[in-house]
């Protein structure tokens, strides 16, 4: 769905650049997460993909159109959540998706049913200026799905919002997931780009520096070790079992069987950690 | 053709909704206003002069304190501190101060201040001539002829209105444009409008034609409660959307150089101070020179000028229609490739 090869962008279009050298690939119907703190060259990157920065070196095809000879038809395909809510505020919220709707080529989704999606059908018609920033974030959020895109680029869309909006959110992608969408996520939560993503790439001073899914990045990086929490004479206590030690598994064997285990669980790492072990930098 | 009809008629809610709008109207009615009931239809260009006249043979011409005659006012004083203080409350009146030394009649003008070499050169020989022409021996020889002999003048009231037009469409079309294009960058729905199957000429399109809309409605409102139906308003109404399309483009295409309003504000100001200039040339006929002509905004002033004469030419204002259109597409061209590249960076 994407091809993206030795893709480089320059903001003062010389050797200093936002994305150095970066390549992936991304299939149909794969959620694919890009992950980096800000300044890393995630929007770059998908500013080039969605046509709104010109692709300066590189070759890039999106949903088999080449970057290089853009194509306007190809935002029929596509739909983009921008991070910064950018609606019209002097219209109501559903002016601004019937407007949009129509701009389509395209079977478009019934604007009234967006809102109600977004839990926005009770103010469907008054106006986005009087809307808070978690109401107009998901009215820029349920616009980019007007045209069911099988493409869709979501730049940090739980970012800012309240759990329980940024849950409903992260439900919506997994439906649409399910639903065979291609999915460009990027975020710099790992939580939702653990929950969602089929693979993900961290993206550091505008180079990739891995690509894999969160499961293999966790066995690679994880320590294959199990924490018990047991009672010994009335009191807890709390021990580590390697499962690569075959005295440490068979001790763990005897104590699952005979011992009394108030809790145990696997010592996985988390992506925030695998990141940090990989670039040597923390997410913010 | 549809898509760029549903930007238009967004744009058309965001236009009424907005400031902008509200301000070109708000121009019109003043300009409106002050026509109405301020500007009277012509001014009064009568001269007065105020004179204390201590000769008694020249007092006595005079019948009365006040003489009037063929745009000439003449108020006479009983000394030289009346007559000072009467120049100084009326600072387009001139002082005359007439007396005796040596025998002879001396004339001594008293002038405000302000007037230059060539004023008081004039006022010299005004005296002169009338002098002479009192000589038995004298005969006025003196013709004048004009190389164009039907030439018609507008009223000094339907004569502001060229310049008002001419600000209204084109210079205010320049800057209000480019307002809206950088509010839309700023609010980010540029991006949002960017990642549609939509060309970026239906943008740029729905934006002038709004221009023109606005344009269209202010001018006419101001032009029929000025002239009523005199005029031609087939041309009228191809000039305001040649000169108005030509403006707005001419804003795009400075807007694509900038990211920013202000950014973009010296290069805008320059250029509508640039325009300005044709509007010397307007005021002041003697003062065109050569250059002044190519200034896009010098047949505009003077088209509306043809419109607005009994006998204005036709084909002039048919010419600058066709002319200023067809500049509008060469350069809506060229702005169109430029916001291909620069709409969102």
């Amino acid at each position: 769905m994407i091809s993206v090869k030795n893709l480089y962008h320059s903001y003062t279009h010389d050797d200093v650049y936002a994305v150095n050298n970066v390549s992936f690939e991304i299939a149909k119907g794969e959620v694919f997460g890009f992950l980096g703190p800000s300044g890393a060259g995630k929007s770059t990157t998908q500013g080039v993909l969605t046509g709104l920065l010109p692709l300066q070196k590189g070759e890039v095809t999106v949903a088999g159109y080449d970057m290089r000879r853009r194509n306007r038809q190809m935002f029929n395909k596509i739909g983009v959540s921008f991070e910064q809510s950018n609606v019209y505020n002097k219209l109501t919220a559903l002016e601004n998706l019937e407007f949009y709707k129509k701009l389509f080529d395209v079977k478009t989704e019934d604007p009234m049913k967006l809102l109600e999606i977004a839990g926005l059908s009770e103010v469907a018609k008054h106006k986005a200026g009087t809307f808070s920033k978690g109401m107009k974030h998901r009215l820029t959020f349920v616009r980019s799905m007007l045209n069911n895109p099988e493409l869709w680029f979501l730049d940090e869309p739980t970012t800012g919002l309240d759990p329980a909006i940024g849950r409903q959110i992260i439900d919506i992608v997994k439906q649409k997931k399910s639903e065979g969408t291609t999915v460009f996520l990027t975020t710099h939560n790992m939580n939702v780009a653990d929950e969602l993503c089929d693979r993900i790439a961290f993206i550091i001073d505008g180079e990739i520096k891995l690509i894999d899914s969160p499961r293999n990045l966790k066995l690679q990086f994880g320590e294959k070790l199990v924490v018990v929490d047991h009672i010994v004479n009335g009191i807890t206590k709390r021990e580590q079992f390697s499962l690569i030690d075959p005295a440490d598994m068979a001790r763990l064997n005897t104590l699952i069987s005979t011992g009394q285990i108030e809790m145990m669980h696997t010592k996985e790492a988390t992506l925030e950690e695998i990141f940090i072990k990989v670039t040597g930098r923390g997410l913010e | 053709m549809k898509k760029l009809w549903t930007t238009f008629i967004k744009d058309v809610k965001l236009s009424y909704s907005g400031l902008y709008f509200y301000i070109e109207i708000g121009m019109a009615a003043i300009f409106l206003a002050v026509m109405l009931f301020v500007v009277p239809e012509n001014f009064d260009k009568t001269q007065t002069y105020y004179a204390f006249i201590e000769v008694d043979e020249i007092r006595d011409e005079f019948d009365g304190r006040v003489f009037e005659n063929d745009g000439t006012r003449v108020e006479l004083f009983d000394d030289r501190e009346g007559l000072e203080q009467a120049l100084s409350k009326k600072r387009s009146a001139v002082g005359l101060h007439v007396y005796m030394e040596d025998s002879k009649p001396v004339v001594e003008f008293v002038l405000q201040g302000y007037e230059g070499p060539e004023m008081k050169q004039m006022l010299k020989q005004t005296v002169e001539g009338g002098l002479l022409a009192e000589l038995p021996t004298y005969e006025d020889l003196t013709t004048v002829t004009v190389l164009e002999p039907g030439t018609e003048r507008l009223s000094d009231r339907v004569s502001m209105l060229p310049p008002y037009l001419v600000i209204n469409v084109a210079f205010m079309g320049l800057f209000v444009i480019a307002a809206y294009v950088f509010l839309d960058k700023e609010e980010g729905v540029i991006k949002a409008f960017a990642v549609t199957p939509v060309k970026v000429w239906h943008y740029l399109a729905s934006k002038i034609m709004i221009m023109a809309v606005m344009g269209l409605v202010t001018s006419t409102l101001v032009v029929v409660s000025l002239v009523g139906f005199k005029i031609n308003y087939l041309l009228f109404f191809g000039l305001i959307l040649s000169f108005n399309v030509f403006g707005s483009t001419l804003g795009l295409l400075i807007t694509s150089f900038f990211d920013s309003m202000t950014k973009a504000m010296g290069a805008l100001f320059l250029s509508i101070f640039i325009l300005v200039f044709a509007g010397f040339s307007y005021f002041m006929p003697s003062f065109s020179p050569v250059w002044i002509k190519f200034l896009p905004s010098y047949p505009m002033f003077f088209s509306f000028r043809e419109l607005f004469l009994e006998n204005g030419d036709t084909g002039f204002i048919i010419q600058n229609i066709l002319l200023f259109l067809g500049l509008s597409a060469v350069l809506f061209a060229y702005t169109n490739l430029r916001f291909k590249k620069t709409l969102t960076v």
